[in-house]
């Protein structure tokens, strides 16, 4: 129903390093924030826009749900995952690096994401997702950016053969311990990682392993595996606290967006 | 030779799987962990996905209702904006189950997806008044779930002719899963700014049982998406 407004997202996505951005080039966000100030004609606070120093404060306490089947059930609203601070900056292959300096430079104008695309794996927007989980599958219903879902499938162990290339990939979990180890193949190459614009290509292969730590905290470590984009696979660890307080909104991007006509880049 | 080796050979199949689809369509619904029926699954619009009862509308509403039929080209599933609840497109449609929350997926128009929340909350519409999917609580009656949803905006259409509703509209689904590869959704709709009285259909889903939803964005394609 509601839409915040792109400067807001922007801020937001900047400012808490929500996805990559803030975290693994910082010398890139900060710019890009103040230039996407300058383009709206005024300038923009972005709190903490800096690389991280600390972790985000910690979610509520208490035991860790479980399954019927005695697995630990991820249920519930999760607020958009959070980069930790101090992590490692990938390393791209000169046209990946070209790239993201191009889409940076371009104060993001092409971001799919402004056109309600879906933000793929493993960007995160500073939105709630709810998780549901039966025994045979883990959803996600993602608030935004966009208000849809991705599927993990927990009932096989091989992906399918003729996956096609798709926004949110073919996953399937695993359960390693307390730990599903999510893995996902059959990406496009159409996505971003994050508002920056680090690209990827179709080898792209992502590795997630969740850890619900106690009962309102979520370990999330990402591993991104792209020969195509990057010389050597990257982690990056995050964190996700659960939601307490409010339900999920109804997330129309496409309602009224207006933003997209306005990005118009340099 | 050869030709009549396969001819009998499918003879022969059809003797042999004929029966076993019967069974199979016959065969009972699952029950969940719970004990209550479990309706998961993906299931496609078989039977009633247009509404083919005229509702009984206010003067003004028939009026919409018939400039709509002249004139589609307001349609918000054009713009790539939510179906809402009561229309469904001929895209498959996914039910994921648990005991405390209910969720329809839906591969076509935005790809998005509905919540019942089985839990015993009452509605609340304190955070969204008027959304285009609204507020969803759901009970058991039975081997039947009844899915009460209030909270719209006036903005979709009840199907693809273009019937409109008020921000009064209040859908009942009644969703019963009688065989296994059967769902059938009762709805009654009421709208008292709309409608004279309320009216019921009946939709018929069927189980899709070789695949599962596949990814559908309608903003990927669509050049109207946004404007």
């Amino acid at each position: 129903m509601w839409r915040i407004s792109r400067t807001a997202v922007l801020a937001a996505a900047c400012g808490a390093c929500f996805g990559l951005i803030a975290v693994v080039i910082p010398s890139a966000a900060q710019p890009q924030a103040q230039a996407q100030g300058k383009a709206k004609g005024k300038s923009v606070p972005y709190p903490g826009a800096a690389r991280p120093t600390t972790a985000p404060p910690p979610g509520p306490s208490g035991p860790v749900p479980h399954m019927r089947d005695g697995k630990p059930d991820l249920s519930g609203i999760w607020n958009g995952q959070r980069a930790l601070p101090n992590q490692p900056e990938p390393e791209m292959l000169p046209w990946a690096a070209a790239l993201t300096k191009e889409r940076t430079e371009n104060y993001s104008a092409d971001d799919p994401e402004a056109r309600c695309l879906p933000g793929g794996v493993p960007r995160s927007a500073p939105y709630h997702t709810e998780y549901v989980q039966t025994p045979k599958l883990l959803l996600m219903l993602i608030e935004g950016n966009i208000h849809s879902f991705r599927q993990i499938f927990l009932d096989r162990t091989a992906h399918l053969k003729n996956v096609g290339q798709l926004w949110y990939g073919d996953s399937i979990g695993q359960w390693d311990g307390d730990t599903l180890v999510v893995d996902t193949v059959g990406f496009n190459d159409r996505f971003w990682f994050d508002m920056a614009g680090h690209p990827h290509t179709t080898q792209l292969h992502i590795t997630e392993r969740y850890h619900r730590r106690d009962y309102g905290n979520m370990d999330i470590q990402v591993t991104i595996d792209d020969p195509g984009a990057y010389s050597k696979p990257w982690v990056s660890n995050r964190v996700a606290t659960l939601e307490t307080q409010i339900d999920m909104s109804e997330y129309v991007c496409n309602e009224n967006n207006s933003d997209a006509l306005h990005l118009v880049g340099k | 030779m050869k030709r009549v080796h396969l001819s009998w050979l499918a003879i022969a199949a059809v003797c042999v799987l004929a029966p076993t689809v019967r069974a199979q369509a016959n065969r009972p619904a699952p029950r969940a962990e719970d004990g209550k029926p479990d309706l998961s699954g993906v299931w496609i619009a078989s039977e009633g996905l247009e509404i083919a009862a005229n509702p009984p509308y206010q003067p003004d509403f028939q009026k919409l209702w018939e400039e709509r039929k002249r004139n589609a080209s307001d349609d918000p599933a054009k713009y790539c904006l939510p179906n809402g609840v009561v229309r469904m497109t001929s895209r498959p449609y996914k039910i994921v189950q648990t005991e405390k929350l209910m969720v329809l997926l839906s591969e076509g128009n935005t790809h998005s997806f509905r919540r019942f929340f089985l839990d015993g909350r009452p509605h609340n519409l304190d955070l969204e008044p008027n959304s285009w999917t609204g507020d969803s609580i759901g009970h058991w009656d039975g081997d039947t779930l009844v899915v009460d949803s209030i909270g719209f905006n006036d903005r979709t259409w009840l199907d693809d002719t273009g019937k409109p509703h008020s921000d009064e509209l209040h859908v009942v689904e009644r969703y019963r899963r009688p065989s296994l590869n059967r769902l059938e959704i009762q709805y009654t709709i009421e709208d008292p700014k709309a409608l004279t009285k309320s009216f019921a259909f009946t939709r018929v889903m069927t189980l899709v049982t070789d695949r599962d939803l596949q990814e559908y964005f309608c903003t990927d394609t669509n050049r109207l998406a946004g404007k």
